[in-house]
This record gives C-alpha cells, structure tokens and sequence, in this order.
C-alpha cells in the first residue's frame, strides 16, 4: 500500500505543482463573453475585444475615453493576422469569443458561416454612428449581409492604388502615371528596359484580389446569382492582361520578390498596392520623398478597385450586447475614426472622417478616398476562399511555368463548378 | 552484429539492454523474491506500482494523443467545416466521400510524390551529415572540439519563426546574400525560392541545418560510449581508419542509426514547418507536402471533414513506415 | 564481421605504438578541427547574422548589397520591442510554461522507469501506444485537443498551454533507455532495506539518471521557450501570450520590419543557447548513456 501511495502521491504533488503554477498566471484575468456580467446589472461590464495585428496598444489608447464616459472598461487583445484563422475556428468550437471583434473583410463570410456574429440589425437603430448611410455603399449593409440581417459594420477602409516612381517615369520620358490598362502595359514594358533586373511593373505571385479586380474593371463581375461565374468574357480579358506583362517581360517572376524593397530601389517602380505600402515607405526611405506619388488604377472600361479594411462584430452570444454596440458606435464616431487614422495609420470607413483637415489635406489620402468611391469588397462567401486559391494557383501555373493557357482555364472552370456544387 | 562479448565495463548497460531486448526479456522485475508469503492484497498493490509510474504521462498521451486522433477519424466521414462548428445540428455524414475526394485529387497525389521526394532527400542526407560531423568532432576530446558542438547545435534550438526570416533573407533574389555572393565570383543568380526544383532543394536544405544539430549530439554520444579499446585492437590488426570506421565503429552505432533513422523518417513525412514559413508551398505547388496540403485545403480553408481524411491517410503511411523499418531492425538483428 | 576484432581480450593491455603515429596524426588533427570549424561557421552563420542584423536600421537589413556588419549600429529595434510589446509578461509567461513542462519532465521519468524497470500485463501494447502518437501529424489534432481542454475548464490558463505537449512519447523513449541501463541489484537492495517504491525513484533512480534529466530539461526548456501553437490558441487574453506568439504580432499582413523582428528572434534565441551551453556536457553524457550506442 505504502508503495502505492507514495507513487501516487508523487504524480498528486507533480499535478498540484503545476495547478498552483496556473493559478498564479491565472490570478487576475478577465475571461471572454462566456464570463462577463450581466449588461442588465448596476454594475458596468468589462468588454473584451479581439484586434488584429499589432494594433493592440493603439487601441487600448483609444477607448481611454469610452471607457472614461461610460464606465465600461476594455479588454484589448491583439491576435497575429496569420493566426486569426486558429483562434476563429478553436472560439466558433468551444463558443468561448470575445464580446466585440475585428474582422478582417476577406474572412467575414467565414465568421458569419461559423455563426460567430451576433446579428444586430434590430438594436443598430439606436446607434446613429452605425446608419449604413455613413459607409461608402460598397460596405452598404445589404452589400455585406447577403442573407439579410446585420452582422457587422465597418471600421477602418483599405484599397489598392497605383504606385509610381515619379524620378524614373519621368526619367523615362513619361510625365503622367498611366490612366488606361493599354498605358499601363506599355509604360511597364519600356521601364523594364531599363536593364537587367530592372522591371516596369510588379505582380504579387500571391495577390488573390488582383486579377478578381482586373476582371470588375472590365465591366464583369465574378459573380452571378450567388455563384462564381468566371466563364465570362470579361474574366478571360483580365487573364490575358495579367498575364501580358509576363510575356513582355515587365514584372519580376520571383516568387519572393518585396516590394517595398522593390519600390524602393526603384527594380519594380510601379506597383497596386495599398495604403501599408506608403507608410513602409515613409519609414524606410524618408528620403525617397517627392520621387514617387500614388494614382488610382489603370482603367479598362472601369477603374475598380479593391475594397479592404476590417469590420467590427458582436460575438454571437455575448452577454453584453448593448455595451459592445456602444463602443462600437463610440468608435465609428468621425472624431474617433480621425483619431484612430492619426495613432495607427489606418483609412477611416465613415465617410464623413475624409473632411477632416488631417486627411483632406493629404493629397496620398485624396487619391485613396477617390479610389474608395470606386472599390468593391471581394465575394462575402466561404466558397469564395477556395475559388481564388484555384485562380491564383492557375494564373501562376501558366505565367511561370508554361501551361497550356486553354486547358489551364477549362480546368479551372470545372473546379469552380465543383465549387459551387460543394 | 551478434556478439557484444567485448562490453567493456561503460558498455555493461547498454548492452544488457540490447541482450534483453533481443531474447524478449522485459527488464528488471525485481529477482529472487518468491510471492508466497506475501498476501493477496499485497500482491495486488505490487501489481499497481508500475501502472502508478506510467499512469500520469499515458493519461495525457491519450488525453492528446490518441483521443484527438480518434474524433479525427470520426470528423473525417463527415462534411465538418466552420459553419458545422456553429451549428452542430448541421453536420452530415458523408462515408467515405471525403477519402474518395481525396484520392481523385491530382493535388494530393502530387504531395505525396514532393513528400517521397523530400524523404528521400533529407533523410540520407540528415544522417550522413550528423554522423560524418559527429565523427569528426569525436577525433579530439580538446576544449576547442567541444567548443565547436556548441555552434552545431545552434540551429536546432532557434524558434521557427527566426530561421523563416534570416533564411528568407539569406535566400532572397533581390538583395540575398547567397546571390550577392554568386556575383561576387561572376555566377549568375539562383532564384533559390521561384523555380520549382531549386525552391525544392533550398526548403529541403532549411530542414537539413536545422535538423542535425540534435542528430549530431546522438551520435556523438553514441560514439563516446564505444571503448577506446575497440580501436586499438583493430589499429593493432593493421586495419586503416577508413576499415576501422567499417568493422568497428559503424556497426556499434546500429542503434542510434536505428534510432535517427526512425524519427527523422517520421519527421520529414510529415515536413510542415520550412515549406510553410519560406514557400507557404510554392512556387506554383512544387513544395507542398501532404502535410501542408492538408493544412492549406483542410484548415485554410475550413474543410476540417476533407482535412481530416487527409491526415487519417498520412497517419497510415507513416505506420506503416514506421512497422515497416521495426521489421527490417528485427530481421537483420538476428 | 566486427566480433572477432572486437572480442580479442588483451587489447587494453597492448597500448604503445603511439610516439610513432603521433606527428602525422596532430597535423590530421589540425585539419580536422580547420574543417569542423569552417563547417560550424558555415552552420552558425545564418543565427549570427540575425544578431548583427538586429542593430542596424531597417533600410540597411535589406540594403543591397547587404552588409555583414551594422555601419551604425542602433539599438532601437530593442527600444520599440520593450515599449511597444509588454516583453516583460510575455519573458514571465514563457518562463511559466517553461516551468510547468518540468512537471511533464517528472512524468516522463516515472513512465519511462515504469516500462524499464517492471514487467506488467500490457506493457507492449501500452509502449506501442507511446509511440504511436509520435506518428500523429499536429495540425488534426488542433480542434480536437482544444474542446477537450475547453471540457477541462483549461483554456485560458498556463496549465492549458503547456498540457498538449507536456508529455513526448520521444522523451519517454529516451527516459525508458537510459533507465534500463540502472542495474536491477541496486533496486533490490533498496526494496530489501524496506524503501518503498516512490521513495526508491526519488532517492535511487532519479539522481543516478541526472544526465537524461539534463538532456530532456534542456530539450523540454527548447520546447516550452518556442512554444507557439497552444500559447496562441489557448490564451484567450493578452496577458497568457508567450514571447513567441507577441513576436508574430509584429507580422503585419504584408510588410515587416525587418530589424524588430531580427530582434525579437535573437532576444528569443539568447537564453537558449546559455542554457544550452550551460549543459552541454550533460547532454552528449546524457545520451550517451541512454544506450543509444
């Protein structure tokens, strides 16, 4: 028995070793929605809110006020963006999420497909920061809730824009940026002349949006009754635009080409590219300044953008619904949005925020706010994921390593359809 | 190898372990000791001592272990994704329709066939490299040999998340070093991570510097526990260095060979971590192996049902693998 | 082939011959220790450029052509690491972690011993267990193992961070081999003197196995310090974030800093390879006697 025991006993000793270990790391921790108060209490909640990247401390700067009117304290925590994924899935399983969280446009057909969201389209009445009036119409409600309901509204806005080298366009007898996808091509092609290693323009091999907006500004969409319809005319036009600075040789085919890098030593001089790209640029090579500007997108029949940024949510379930859309609305207030845009370089969603002297006296931000007006998100759909890897896969495969154009799009034709069957 | 009858004294151990090993003896219950007098209660909790030692830790195996891969392989006849997650009542079960799915797609059996590739590459490469190392580093007990093993095992104990940046950068076509210094001699740049073969080689080369580090303590410790005496001997026989390493030093190391073997098989079937963070699997496929493609298909893009099948097969492949080379072991053991 | 080399008695007696073969066999020494050391620049090279890359600023990181060396070294990019990120709870988290995976280390020797050093009903079946969730590829098992902690009340807690990997079937191994090599007579007389079982792996068994524990803390210490998955999943609160998941949160969607994270990954490195050098002759001793020969 003795022996037993003791045994025993060590494994009981090693456990409660480790318990008291966790209780000391535990000490002082505010859990998730799961645990909060009540709303309907005296006593006010604690929010606990999900933010993307490394904007954590920013935000916790900013709602200081909130949570100085109100009362209501806020819990920040920063998720990395390449885990968002995870920590959606693990909190969607256990239904342990947060009271209010950031979603990045790109995966919010997965939160809503995940039941993650609360739909608040009967209380966003009494929040009159959050009318679907103050977003440009490309983030309209219905635009973003294509099964009706409100389940998000946006926060910060995001687009891609040209970016030139104005020193080597001019250098190359090019006064203007291009405007026109056919200017585009030809002012690339004689850039890239410039020399080995030098190129006109710059492709990211990963960049899902980018034939997805070549194919809008065609005129088409890529979508067609709640299907993915790249079968179109429009689609195939946007391939071979594409792919036409592969063949004259205008872009890098190095799949770990960097473009801020690039831009900066002037090997890719023109590039799509959003506001991130700027604000690298301004911090790696301050003196670059005056050498390089930003244009809204080559036109084909249409100037098209891509419409990004991040929404904010009520998790599904929090206890504290009413304060969560408080602080949302707190923070879809122009004078926060302005703010916000000051600490972490982030474009305002509310359209009203762009009269603020800071941005409307920078012309950079009155490029991207008349490329805002022309952008659209990508499908809010979780089919669409899987479709852009497959369009993106084929595109490389026939740029990089030869495949049979024809065949490449009747293969993906067919994935598409097994797609949509799925 | 058959005979250990020269154990000296530091080998006493060891061998007694491969003795009792190979003639089935399972080591240690206590000798001499006749039950007889002892009561039934006692006997009983005699009989609980070793289930108490082992109990804590097969507790958390199979709490994490083998439980997850049991709800894996239920998930796996299912359409689970992240709108089933959410609602439970939702989920379907399909049968085989996933493994189906899985076998119709090209996809997939081109990871498999860049994971045989990987395999294939690393793995010979891995041990050859730790053990000449090891060799080497074995030649002198100076402090200045024990000081290089430092650096060699550098690698190994870097997070993954820093070797993706310095070999990324390393690694670069615009402003790497490796082809900075290609230029330097009047060669052409490498795009080490754009074409599908060199990406191959470069990711492959990743995992081979980050895996020896470990390799290289094994057999080092491996070759320090062989008796001084052994070399002499054959030194005295007139045998060279190169015969000596052979006949002598090469079989006392089948255990660690084993041991090296199994588990850098077992890793490189499922190479996740260097194609992931310097490729995400690219270019244009060339680097995903099956575990990426499950990840990438699976869990990118909430397919857990289709994931899961997939990682229900590689489990298989690496069984069977594994069971495969215990066998061999077994069979050339005797 | 190798027996009757190695059978031969006497050897240890017939040991001259050395004055002769000395000369030529220092200057292969020599050589030797040139290539070994060109060999572990060659290895260590990549690590050592991290850290000379962390001082300098972030348009030199990526200069072309790049330089070996900072031509203004700057400490910023550990300046912004300690004011931006809270390095500090994130240093005392993972050293928390670490910590708890000592309990997991105590584990891992009890099992081990246990299938060393008893004979008990189903003791293959239960080692073929063990390693078969060496086969197990990590990423399924994501979900799964996260509901069952969620069903344990763990999420949220250390304890819930290190539990998944608490235990490795590789360590148990590694603990099972080394412990087999302990000689059975030793355990007997103990038994004899009336030691009772646990007071035995405590007095005996643990302290004669002291170099296997420093191979398997300083391995299970690599493993808590670079934990990345659980730390992400299972801390639903800023506060339970080791240092590798902050360092990720540097990673914005598609620019980096070059230099930060260079720091970070270097400020992450450093205690290891103390600790690493620190044990060093434990280590190889450790697996040496293992019987892994």
């Amino acid at each position: 028995m003795r022996r037993t025991t003791s045994t025993l006993r060590l494994g009981v000793a090693a456990a409660a070793t480790a318990l008291v270990l966790a209780a000391c790391g535990n000490s002082g921790s505010t859990p998730g929605a799961a645990d909060a108060t009540d709303a309907g209490s005296s006593e006010a909640p604690t929010l606990s809110v999900w933010v993307m990247g490394d904007s954590g401390a920013n935000l916790e700067a900013a709602v200081k006020p909130f949570t100085e009117k109100t009362g209501i304290a806020v819990d920040v925590e920063a998720i990395p963006w390449d885990s968002v994924n995870d920590r959606l899935t693990t909190a969607v399983a256990s239904g342990k999420g947060p009271d209010v969280t950031q979603i990045g446009l790109s995966q919010l057909a997965s939160f809503m497909d995940g039941g993650a969201l609360e739909d608040i389209s009967g209380k966003i009445a009494d929040y009159p920061n959050l009318a679907s009036a103050n977003f440009p119409s490309a983030v309209s409600a219905e635009n973003l809730n294509p099964d009706g309901g409100v389940y998000s509204v946006p926060w910060v806005s995001d687009t891609r824009v040209l970016f030139y080298r104005s020193d080597i366009l001019a250098q190359a007898g090019f006064a203007a940026p291009p405007a026109t996808w056919d200017e585009l091509r030809t002012t690339a092609k004689a850039l890239a002349g410039r020399g080995e290693g030098q190129f006109g323009y710059y492709i990211p091999q990963w960049d899902a949006p980018l034939p997805v907006t070549y194919t809008w500004q065609t005129g088409t969409d890529v979508m067609k009754d709640g299907k993915i319809d790249l079968d179109t005319d429009g689609f195939r036009a946007a391939v071979d635009h594409y792919l036409a600075f592969y063949q004259d040789g205008s872009v890098p085919t190095a799949s770990d080409f960097d473009q801020t890098t690039g831009f900066i030593s002037g090997a890719a001089p023109m590039l799509v590219s959003g506001p991130y790209l700027a604000n690298a640029i301004k911090e790696q090579a301050p003196d670059l300044d005056g050498k390089w500007s930003v244009s809204p997108v080559p036109t084909d029949s249409k100037g098209t953008s891509l419409f990004a940024g991040s929404n904010l949510g009520v998790w599904a379930g929090s206890k504290n619904v009413d304060a969560s859309l408080q602080l949302i609305n707190f923070l879809a207030g122009p004078a926060t949005q302005v703010a916000w845009y000051k600490a972490n370089g982030e474009l305002p969603a509310v359209t009203a925020a762009f009269d603020d002297p800071a941005l409307a006296d920078d012309p950079l931000v009155a490029v991207y706010a008349k490329q805002l007006q022309d952008s659209k998100p990508l499908p809010i759909s979780t089919a669409w994921d899987a479709a852009n890897a497959a369009i993106l896969e084929t595109l490389n495969a026939i740029a990089l390593t030869g495949a049979d154009k024809a065949q490449s799009l009747d293969a993906l034709n067919q994935t598409i359809e097994e797609i949509n069957a799925r | 190898m058959t005979g250990d009858g020269g154990a000296g004294g530091s080998l006493l151990g060891s061998t007694a372990v491969l003795h009792r090993r190979r003639a089935g003896v399972p080591a240690g219950q206590p000798v001499g000791r006749r039950p007889a007098r002892r009561s039934r209660l006692a006997r009983v909790r005699r009989a609980a001592v070793p289930y108490g030692f082992i109990a804590p830790a097969l507790l958390l195996l199979a709490l994490f272990g083998l439980l997850p891969i049991v709800v894996a392989a239920g998930v796996s006849l299912t359409d689970l994704d992240i709108g089933g997650l959410g609602h439970p009542d939702t989920i379907r079960v399909i049968g085989l329709d996933n493994y189906r799915r899985l076998f119709e797609d090209a996809a997939f059996w081109r990871s498999i066939q860049t994971t045989g590739l990987f395999v294939g590459l690393g793995v010979p490469v891995i041990i050859t490299v730790s053990l000449a190392v090891a060799v080497g580093l074995n030649a002198s007990r100076s402090r200045f040999f024990r000081a290089l093993r430092a650096f060699y095992f550098l690698p190994a104990i870097t997070a993954i998340v820093a070797i993706a940046l310095i070999w990324g950068y390393l690694y670069n076509s615009q402003f790497g070093l490796f082809n900075q210094l290609l230029g330097a001699v009047g060669l052409e740049p490498v795009a080490w991570l754009s074409q599908p073969g060199t990406a191959r080689v470069a990711v492959a080369l990743v995992a081979v510097w980050r895996a020896t580090g470990l390799n290289i303590i094994i057999f080092l410790a491996a070759l320090q526990s062989i008796p001084p005496e052994y070399h002499e001997a054959a030194a005295l026989d007139g045998a060279g260095r190169w015969t000596t390493f052979w006949r002598v030093t090469f079989p006392l190391l089948r255990f660690a060979l084993f041991f090296v073997t199994v588990t850098t098989l077992i890793g490189w079937l499922q190479f996740f971590d260097e194609p992931y963070v310097l490729t995400r699997g690219g270019p244009v496929g060339a680097t995903t192996s099956v575990s990426l493609f499950i990840f990438k298909n699976g869990f990118s893009l909430n397919q857990f049902g289709y994931a899961s099948a997939g990682s229900m097969v590689l489990f298989v492949i690496i069984a069977s693998v594994t069971v495969l080379q215990l066998r061999l072991a077994r069979g050339t053991d005797d | 082939m190798t027996e009757h080399v190695v059978a031969r008695p006497s050897v240890a007696e017939r040991r001259p011959r050395r004055p002769g073969t000395r000369r030529s066999s220092r200057v292969g020494l020599v050589v030797l220790g040139a290539v070994l050391a060109v060999g572990a620049l060659a290895t260590s090279f990549p690590f050592l450029w991290m850290v000379t890359s962390s001082f300098k600023p972030p348009r030199e990181a990526v200069a072309s052509p790049p330089t070996l060396l900072p031509s203004s070294p700057s400490l910023d990019a550990y300046v912004r690491l300690f004011t931006e990120l809270d390095f500090t709870r994130y240093l005392l988290n993972t050293l928390a972690v670490v910590a708890i995976g000592g309990v997991g280390l105590v584990f891992m020797a009890m099992a081990g011993y246990g299938f060393a050093k008893f004979r008990f009903r189903g003791r293959g079946g239960l080692f073929l267990m063990v390693l078969m969730t060496l086969m197990i590829p990590v990423q399924v098992t994501m979900i799964p193992t996260y509901l069952i902690l969620n069903r344990l009340q763990l999420t949220n807690t250390l304890v819930g961070i290190a539990a998944p990997t608490l235990v490795s079937a590789f360590g148990i191994f590694l603990f099972r081999q080394f412990m087999a090599t302990i000689p059975d007579e030793l355990l007997e007389a103990a038994r004899l003197d009336g030691a009772g079982e646990g007071r035995l792996f405590l007095t005996i068994v643990l302290p004669l196995s002291k170099p296997i524990l420093a191979v398997q803390a300083v391995l299970t210490f690599i493993a808590g310090w670079n934990s990345f998955l659980w730390p992400l999943i299972i801390a639903s609160d800023q506060d339970k974030y080791t240092l590798s998941v902050a360092l990720s949160l540097l990673n914005q969607q598609i620019t980096v800093n070059p230099t930060l994270q260079m720091a970070g990954a270097s400020l992450m490195v450093v205690p290891i390879v103390a600790v690493f050098i620190l044990f060093q002759k434990h280590i190889v001793q450790g697996f040496t006697m293992s019987g892994l020969k």
